[in-house]
């Protein structure tokens, strides 16, 4: 089997030990950093995603299957040079403030990733002003919440109303998501866009910033 | 003369149990209390629905505590409880602190703690990190490490002022495997190395739940024992991964600690709104109440289903199901809903919850979550509404009854007049 067959096959089926073996190995023959994304590990998440789709997986595979393409990216993405891969935009992403919850939200960045999104992980527990501060440092497109708890959503209110205050509300598209958030809310909320799970998160994204077919 | 305090306590008991079946029988009672109308309603057809609530942040938050106290020290805690309770005319209450931690917090494993939410388990930093640290792992004692003492002083106070035991909670070894390992982990463990998966689980059972279990019930002589079991829910895990490495073990924690006198169940999880077919899931909490139960009819069982999946399956699938497997179903109100109101909506889905899901009985609404920005008119909204439509028979007119707003005073001025001090 070649390389992209077994780097695929690794990474749909959650093995992020032997896909970051793959990868390591396939660096040292000189396969260019882009292609090890490009070639085998989106593959391997899009058959993830399609056996999702199909009933044949569940929610925990995908999740291996994210953290197994996690693993290569992390090691690729330093060596990546400008232009080895034509992003869509920034993504700017964290979990709001007194939630710790991070699965979705890593769930959402790989799919991002896949999708050719630039994403800044903030990580869990954000406060507001980091979710302003970072948007701004990075200059994102896009900012996006998750909040896992109906006890911590409402932080997003004021991440909203900060956002507001520096003028930055017009300038990106704000995109919330996570368990304890409904459509409804997010409406209320203001926000721009509303991620039902991972795969919605992107698709909406991609409207948002007229990337949609 | 009064009974030394475990017989009084459970004489006590034995009493308002019997009143409360006997409510439930359609026997004439008179001025039922709270407990006894949540028997009967456990058991048959009480005078009207029980409202409970898990009281929680919403009581700290009233009482302008901070979680650092509310979570750790007995008196405040149980004392905002209980006066939360009185204050909006709750029927049952239970003692209710951040169940899902305190094993764990006693076994090592690092909590976050925050000025105003419940502590979390700090899932970047697990404890359990390789199967290494497993081997090095040593149970905790029983009442003594971490906050198990602050959760057996609660549970004293809590008898004190109530006068019956509470309701013990224990985390179930599944979810308490997750926060200890991280749940990528752990999916990994059950994929890639499933025996240290049992291992672990194995552990938790019988040297963590099981010493803890029978710990509580010897401070509080407790009749039920709750698990919960956030982590068993789908979609988070197949239905497969819950019969192998979930109900084996609450089976085993159950024959290890219940009696003909105390019921232990895992009250399971939600995700009926996930899969195909609602009744794999609830099939599945049915196992996870009964497993291990004998005289399965004797037992204060109950199926618990959570907005989230009684909105989109419909409560009346749920209440078939409850009524097939001859259970009391429990439905929470929408917590989103306590807090954004408008009261008019809040009586609307409190008609619906009642019409389509009182039935005949064997039913209770529990607020499991109020959010702390929740107006107080709309918590009595909530326990209005089910005093004024949810008295047995249900009328075929529920629409249509109008409902009478609550008068209440602010709860300062309550607790001035009537509140429990706090220390």
């Amino acid at each position: 089997m070649d390389w992209e067959a077994s780097m695929k096959e690794a990474v749909s089926g959650g093995d992020e030990v032997e896909a970051a073996r793959i990868a390591d190995a396939a660096l040292e023959k000189g396969v260019a950093p882009g292609d090890i994304l490009e070639k085998g590990a989106v593959p391997g998440i899009y058959e993830a995603g399609r056996l999702w789709r199909e009933g044949t997986f569940f929610l925990p595979d995908i999740i291996l299957a994210a953290e197994a393409f996690k693993e290569v990216f992390v090691k690729v993405e330093p060596l990546l040079k400008s232009g080895d891969i034509a992003y869509k935009g920034k993504v700017v992403i964290g979990t709001v403030q007194g939630d710790a919850h991070d699965i979705g939200k890593n769930l959402v960045i790989a799919m991002l990733r896949c999708a050719s999104y630039e994403v800044v992980d903030l990580g869990v527990d954000v406060a507001p002003y980091a979710f302003v501060k970072a948007a701004c440092e990075h200059e994102a497109c896009v900012l996006g919440m998750g909040a896992y708890m109906t006890t911590t959503m409402r932080v997003m209110e004021e991440v909203i109303r900060l956002l507001d205050e520096a003028g930055l509300k017009k300038r990106l598209k704000v995109v919330v998501g996570g368990a304890a958030v409904t459509r409804a809310y997010a409406e209320w909320l203001g926000a721009d866009g509303y991620g039902e799970d991972a795969v919605r998160a992107v698709e909406v994204i991609d409207a948002l910033l007229g990337w949609s077919r | 003369m009064s009974l030394p305090q475990p017989l009084g306590t459970q004489l006590r008991v034995m009493k308002y149990l019997f009143k409360g079946i006997a409510l439930g029988r359609g026997l004439k009672v008179r001025n039922p209390g709270g407990f006894e109308r949540l028997v009967a309603a456990i058991y048959g057809t009480p005078d009207r629905v029980p409202i409970l609530a898990q009281p929680y942040t919403y009581a700290m938050s009233m009482h302008g505590l901070e979680a650092s106290v509310f979570f750790s020290k007995a008196r405040p805690f149980i004392g905002a409880s209980f006066n939360f309770a009185r204050y909006f005319d709750i029927d049952f209450w239970s003692p209710v602190f951040d169940f899902y931690n305190i094993e764990a917090e006693a076994l090592g494993q690092r909590l976050i703690w925050r000025k105003h939410s419940e502590p979390d388990v700090d899932t970047s930093q697990p404890l359990i990190k390789s199967e290494d640290d497993l081997k090095r792992l040593r149970p905790p004692v029983p009442g003594v490490s971490g906050r198990m003492p602050f959760v057996l002083e609660s549970y004293k106070r809590y008898i004190e002022l109530m006068g019956i035991p509470p309701m013990v909670y224990a985390c179930s070894p599944f979810t308490m495997a997750v926060l200890l390992r991280g749940y990528v982990n752990f999916i990994r463990d059950i994929r890639r190395n499933p025996r240290f998966a049992h291992r672990l689980l194995d552990f938790l059972s019988m040297e963590v739940v099981v010493p803890w279990i029978e710990k509580m019930v010897e401070t509080t002589t407790a009749s039920i024992v709750v698990m919960s079991d956030a982590w068993a829910s789908q979609p988070n895990v197949t239905t497969d991964m819950v019969r192998e490495f979930c109900l084996p073990y609450i089976e085993k924690i159950v024959k290890a600690t219940n009696s003909s006198l105390r019921t232990v169940v895992d009250t399971g999880s939600w995700g009926e709104c996930s899969v195909g077919d609602p009744r794999e899931v609830l099939d599945i909490k049915y196992e996870m109440i009964t497993r291990g139960n004998f005289f399965k009819s004797l037992r204060p069982l109950f199926l618990l289903v959570w907005n989230e999946d009684y909105e989109k399956i419909g409560i009346v699938t749920a209440r078939r199901y409850a009524e097939e497997k001859s259970v009391c179903l429990m439905l929470n109100v929408r917590p989103n809903l306590i807090e954004e109101g408008p009261p008019e909506a809040i009586v609307s889905a409190m008609r619906k919850i009642i019409r389509e899901g009182a039935g005949r009985g064997k039913f209770v609404i529990i607020m499991n979550l109020i959010p702390v920005a929740s107006p107080l008119e709309n918590v009595f909204t909530v326990v209005e509404s089910v005093k004024q439509f949810g008295s047995y028979p249900i009328s075929d007119e529920i629409e249509t009854i109008p409902f009478r707003p609550p008068a209440f005073m602010p709860f300062s001025d309550w607790f001035r007049r009537e509140g429990l001090p706090l220390d």
